[in-house]
This record gives C-alpha cells, sequence and structure tokens, in this order.
C-alpha cells in the first residue's frame, strides 16, 4: 500500500509539467523578466550625484526622448546601419549559397571555411578591422588607395564620410556567412521536382530563381532577415571597438548612446529609459515583419 | 508523331548497374507502359528519356534524331511527375501558362491554350488557386493540364496515380488514357501497378532488375508470359506455381506433382522426366468431380464478386477464384480442373517459357 501510494504521488508529480519548466522560469525571471521591470521602475528615477541616491523623477526621462538631438542623431545612425547592412548580407548570403549549394569540388572545403569568421567574437574582429583600416599600415587602406578609391593618407574611421562603412564592413563580413549558412540549408530542403518541372519547361536560370526558388525561399529568408535584423539594431561591440561611435556622432549607435549615458555619465535612469526604447522599436518592427510575411513559431 | 528509340542503353549509379543494356523502339501514338517492381529501373528510363539524368552510355533517339546532349527543354516532351512537381508559388493558371510564358507567346494565345486545358481538365473553377489549396487528385489534373499545353510529341508519365486514393485512380485512368487518344501523342508511362498497365497500355514493357523480360501487348503478356517472372508479376491473384515433370500419359503428355496430374496439348513435347514449373492462374481454375487436381479447402475468402479458395495440394497452397454460387466449406476436399490449353509451363532451371 504504502509502496503504491508512493509511486501514484511521484508519478503525480512528474506529470506536472511545472518540475520541468521550473529551471527556465528561473532563468527567465533572473535574466529577462526581472531585468525588464527592473529597467521600468528605473526609467522614473535618476541617480543624483549630489545626493548619492536614487530620487523619483516622474516621467521627465520619457519627456527628455523628444527633445534629445543625440538620440535623433542615434537613431539614424542605427537605422543606416540596420538597413545597409542587412540589404548587403541578403545579397551576398544568396549569392554565396546559390554558389556554394553546387556538388563542385573543394566547394564543401569553402562551405566548412566560411563558418569561420562566426566564431570570431566580434570585438576581436573589430579590432583586426581597426588595425587593416589604419591610414599608415592598414591592408584595406592600401587597396583602396591603390584602386583609387580614396585619397592616400586617409583615416578610413576617421573619416566623417567613411566611418560608418568602415564600420559595416567588419560587419558584412563577418555575418554574411550566417545567412549563407541559413540559405544554404533552406535550398537543400527544397522540393528537385519543381526545378526539374522547370527545366523541362524551359526557364532560364534567372526565371526559376526569381519564381520558383525565391518565392519558395520566402520562409527562409524571412527568418534569417528577423534573427539579422534584430541583433543588427542592437550593434554596439564594432562601434565600440574602432570608433567610440565618432567622429562626431557618424557611428554612434542607440545601443552605445544608452551605454555611455547609464556608465560614462551616470544617468541610470535615463539610461534605462534608452534601453526600453531601443526594445519597443525592436519588438513593434520585429512583429510588423512577422505578421507581414507570416512567419509563423 | 514521334517515335522513341533505346539503344543499347546502361546507366550506372556508382557502382550499381541500374540499366543494363536495354534497346527498343516505342512507335508513334502508342500508350507505352514501362512495368516493373520498384527499383527496376523504369524511372530512371524515363528520365533519361526527359534528359533528367545522364547516361552512361548507349542512344536515346526521339523521332528518330539522337538527343543525348539535346537540352530537356528542347527535346519536345512533356512530363507529369509522380509528386505532381508544382510550382507552390504559382497560381493554376502560371503553373499551367508557365512554359507558354517562357517561350514569350502572347497573352492571348496563353490564355486560350489554358483555357482549353483546364475546360478539359474540369479545373476552370481553380485557376485562381494556388496548388496548396488543391487536393491531390485535382493537383494531378493541374499537373497534367501543365503537360498538356506545351503541345510536345512525346508525353512522359511516372507514376502520376500512385498518391492518389483507390477510386479517384481508376477513374483517372480512364482520363488518362482517354487524353492520350485525343492529343494522339506517344506516351510513356511508368507504373508498378500492373491493373493501370493492363487497362491503360497499347503495350507493356516489363522490367526487372535493369532488363527487359518481356515486350507485347496486355494480352500478351497475360496469356504467353515469357517467363516466370512475368508470369508471376502480371494478373492478380497471382499464378499458381508447381513444381513436377512431363510424363506420357497413355501417349498425351501430361504434367504430374504430388497429387497433382494435368493434360497438357499435344503439341508439348512429351518429353519424359523433364523438370518443369507449371504455371496455373486461379481465374483459369475451376471446380469440378473430374478435376485432377486434388487439396484440402483450407479458406474460402469471399471478395463479393467472387470467391478465392486456397486449397493445400500436398505441401503447396494453390488458389483458385470461383463464382460466388460455388457451394464451398472450409475443410471439405476439392478437386479443380483446367482448361489444357490454359496451362503455363516454364523450364525449372532457365524459368524461360516451354509451351
Amino acid at each position: 500500500m504504502a509502496v503504491a501510494n508512493l509511486t501514484r504521488r511521484r508519478s503525480a508529480l512528474f506529470d506536472h509539467p511545472l518540475p520541468w519548466l521550473l529551471p527556465l522560469i528561473a532563468i527567465l525571471a533572473l535574466l529577462a523578466i526581472f531585468p525588464l521591470f527592473y529597467s521600468i521602475w528605473l526609467s522614473f528615477y535618476e541617480w543624483s550625484t549630489f545626493n548619492r541616491q536614487l530620487e523619483f523623477v516622474g516621467w521627465r526621462n520619457w519627456a527628455t526622448l523628444f527633445d534629445d538631438d543625440r538620440l535623433s542623431a542615434s537613431l539614424i545612425v542605427t537605422f543606416s546601419y540596420f538597413a545597409i547592412a542587412l540589404s548587403f548580407e541578403l545579397v551576398l548570403g544568396m549569392g554565396l549559397a546559390l554558389l556554394l549549394d553546387a556538388d563542385h569540388r573543394g566547394f564543401g572545403f569553402l562551405r566548412g571555411a566560411l563558418t569561420l569568421t562566426l566564431v570570431i567574437p566580434p570585438a576581436v574582429a573589430g579590432m583586426m578591422f581597426l588595425l587593416m583600416e589604419d591610414a599608415e599600415f592598414g591592408v584595406i587602406t592600401y587597396v583602396l588607395q591603390t584602386i583609387g578609391l580614396i585619397d592616400r593618407g586617409t583615416p578610413i574611421l576617421a573619416t566623417p564620410s567613411l566611418a560608418l562603412a568602415g564600420v559595416l564592413l567588419v560587419e558584412i563580413w563577418q555575418w554574411t556567412p550566417f545567412m549563407v549558412l541559413i540559405f544554404m540549408a533552406g535550398l537543400r530542403s527544397l522540393p528537385t521536382e519543381p526545378f526539374e518541372a522547370a527545366l523541362i519547361d524551359g526557364a532560364s536560370w534567372w526565371m526559376t530563381f526569381r519564381r520558383i526558388t525565391l518565392p519558395m525561399m520566402g520562409k527562409v529568408i524571412a527568418i534569417a532577415v528577423l534573427i539579422r535584423g534584430i541583433d543588427l539594431f542592437r550593434v554596439f561591440d564594432y562601434v565600440f571597438v574602432m570608433t567610440s561611435g565618432g567622429p562626431g556622432t557618424r557611428t554612434f549607435s542607440l545601443s552605445l548612446y544608452a551605454w555611455q549615458q547609464t556608465f560614462s555619465f551616470v544617468k541610470w535612469g535615463y539610461g534605462a529609459t534608452l534601453s526600453l526604447v531601443t526594445l519597443a522599436i525592436v519588438l513593434v518592427i520585429a512583429n510588423l515583419f512577422i505578421w507581414l510575411t507570416k512567419v509563423r513559431w | 508523331m514521334a517515335t522513341v528509340e533505346y539503344r543499347n542503353i546502361v546507366k550506372n549509379f556508382g557502382a550499381v548497374e541500374v540499366l543494363r543494356g536495354l534497346s527498343f523502339q516505342i512507335e508513334p501514338e502508342t500508350f507505352t507502359v514501362l512495368l516493373g517492381p520498384s527499383g527496376c529501373g523504369k524511372t530512371t528510363l524515363l528520365r533519361l528519356t526527359a534528359g533528367l539524368e545522364i547516361m552512361t552510355s548507349g542512344d536515346v533517339l526521339i523521332a528518330g534524331e539522337r538527343v543525348n546532349d539535346v537540352h530537356p527543354r528542347d527535346r519536345d516532351i512533356a512530363m507529369v511527375f509522380q509528386n505532381y512537381a508544382l510550382y507552390p508559388a504559382m497560381k493554376v493558371f502560371d503553373n499551367i501558362a508557365f512554359s507558354l510564358q517562357v517561350r514569350k507567346l502572347s497573352p492571348d494565345e496563353i490564355r486560350r491554350r489554358v483555357g482549353e486545358a483546364a475546360a478539359t481538365l474540369n479545373i476552370t473553377d481553380y485557376l485562381d488557386r494556388y496548388p496548396k489549396e488543391l487536393s491531390g487528385g485535382q493537383r494531378q489534373r493541374v499537373a497534367m493540364g501543365r503537360a498538356m499545353v506545351r503541345d510536345a510529341t512525346v508525353f512522359l508519365f511516372d507514376e502520376p496515380l500512385s498518391n492518389l486514393d483507390a477510386k479517384l485512380r481508376a477513374h483517372m485512368r480512364v482520363e488518362i488514357r482517354q487524353l492520350h487518344d485525343r492529343l494522339g501523342s506517344t506516351s510513356i508511362y511508368v507504373t508498378h501497378d500492373q491493373i493501370e498497365a493492363m487497362t491503360m497500355a497499347d503495350e507493356i514493357v516489363l522490367m526487372h532488375d535493369g532488363e527487359i523480360e518481356q515486350i507485347g501487348t496486355p494480352d500478351e503478356v497475360y496469356d504467353r508470359p515469357a517467363n516466370r517472372f512475368v508470369a508471376d508479376f502480371i494478373g492478380t491473384p497471382s499464378m499458381n506455381f508447381l513444381s513436377g515433370e512431363v510424363v506420357a500419359d497413355n501417349g498425351s503428355p501430361a504434367f504430374r506433382a504430388e497429387n497433382v496430374q494435368v493434360s497438357l496439348p499435344d503439341s508439348v513435347p512429351a518429353t519424359s522426366g523433364r523438370k518443369i514449373t507449371c504455371g496455373l492462374r486461379p481465374a483459369d481454375l475451376s471446380l469440378s468431380e473430374t478435376g485432377s487436381i486434388n487439396g484440402k479447402l483450407i479458406l474460402a475468402e469471399k471478395t463479393g464478386a467472387d470467391i478465392h479458395l486456397h486449397v493445400a495440394v500436398g505441401d503447396r497452397n494453390i488458389v483458385a477464384v470461383v463464382p460466388r454460387s460455388a457451394n464451398v466449406a472450409a475443410g471439405q476436399t476439392v478437386r479443380l480442373a483446367i482448361d489444357p490449353a490454359k496451362v503455363h509451363l516454364f523450364d525449372a532451371v532457365t524459368q524461360h517459357r516451354v509451351n
């Protein structure tokens, strides 16, 4: 009897989903839910250096948003960075994926080699490109000078018109392979018959790509855009390492601005408000995108 | 209309020999069925014809012209795939119209041709839908429509009905055959379903292990199977096989095995002692008091139209199909008879037909 009772009690306990979900709930609560609510709370306070304590400021931090030139400048930088990087990564990623999808000799090695950029920490990649874009001895600077795109001795990352492009270079170099991987997985999972039918129907390569491959890849592309897009909007490491947001505010991203307010200027309340703005923008754009492209999770 | 000719076709996938030197010709306007079990190479042969596979050696000729190096689009063929192979992102209209759009026909001409095909196939109401919104049978029709508008001289069908339910399959069999008769094209149809082959074909090419076992009309392969494999493959229920020998019974030839003695036509040489496999079609057997095949009835399966009798003869079971009016019960002893002209004899060693 006692054994039967115990078994029943134990099975009741183990049948319930809660024990299994607890670790996940704990992690989420600790790393996502608590910081979120803490940030919301914090956005109504500000650290007073004079009194050395947090003081309630009501809606002041939120009101400041509408009258903050640096915020609008950082939004422009972030949106430009997002749009340019995403376009390049999409087009280059698809092109390379189509190229590497063929089973030619040596392509297996190339596919493997492509993933190498993804294992380098972004800060390290940023440092590498910082050196390569150096005005004196940078190899990229040298190549661009040789083909006549920039003048001799131009410091790419310190030139207002070139700085963002200089940062985008490492972004695109490091993350295009991610797109290639996702697109290649997508291409390989497509059924072969429609392509054979198109072959018999006499469609050209471009027509096959435009009317058969691309629509069939729609969902895969949408997922890639979503993952990459969210990441791009939070760009921090590259600009922090390479330009610190300069020259002026030419590469000053929203995340960098929030970081600067929080940790350099010790304006914890306004820093939290800026982070919440980033979150809100990402949430709205991502959900709008999910709704428009009908991506199902 | 076009002939399709195969000359010594060999196809290897790595070390696996899929087609082992096939040579035959398909006559214009015939409906030819490539029939055989899974893995016999029939689909590979069809894909070679379409240009979707490259053969290891040999030649394919369409309308007398060697097409080994001709692009699939230039072979003047249309193909219906097993999984329909519709373009998922295009509506039915565009699916059917795609090949015409590729050829840059005028929009009016495209609309006319698609409209005609859709009307023939009864899919006019679905032209504005996507393939995923259609049932299996409707998708099959769209695939057929796509092939039809091409005005090709050779139609290739790769097991087009295998994903449909039994009733729809029977219906589509008739439609495909009628379509073929109306278009007057040369059709090559791959299937592993012998009923499809028997009902639709002008000519059946029966394949096994990358080789041709027999080419003939449905009647020929049914009535005079060239070897034991063909005899076994064609016909439902399958042919009964008994091992025994030919003996001379009062001067006329007879087949003898345990509990069985079957008279044979006089044309069979009564070479006494020759080892023979005797094939008896279940439908050719009948219950008879004077029958020379004795056995015990172990099961009587009623199929509705008739009864399948499973009879233990010696250490073997044989099946006979008798009318539903037959009064039989499991456990009783039965005697079966057969018309000597309907007995199939195969050499026990070579498996080739003897009579």
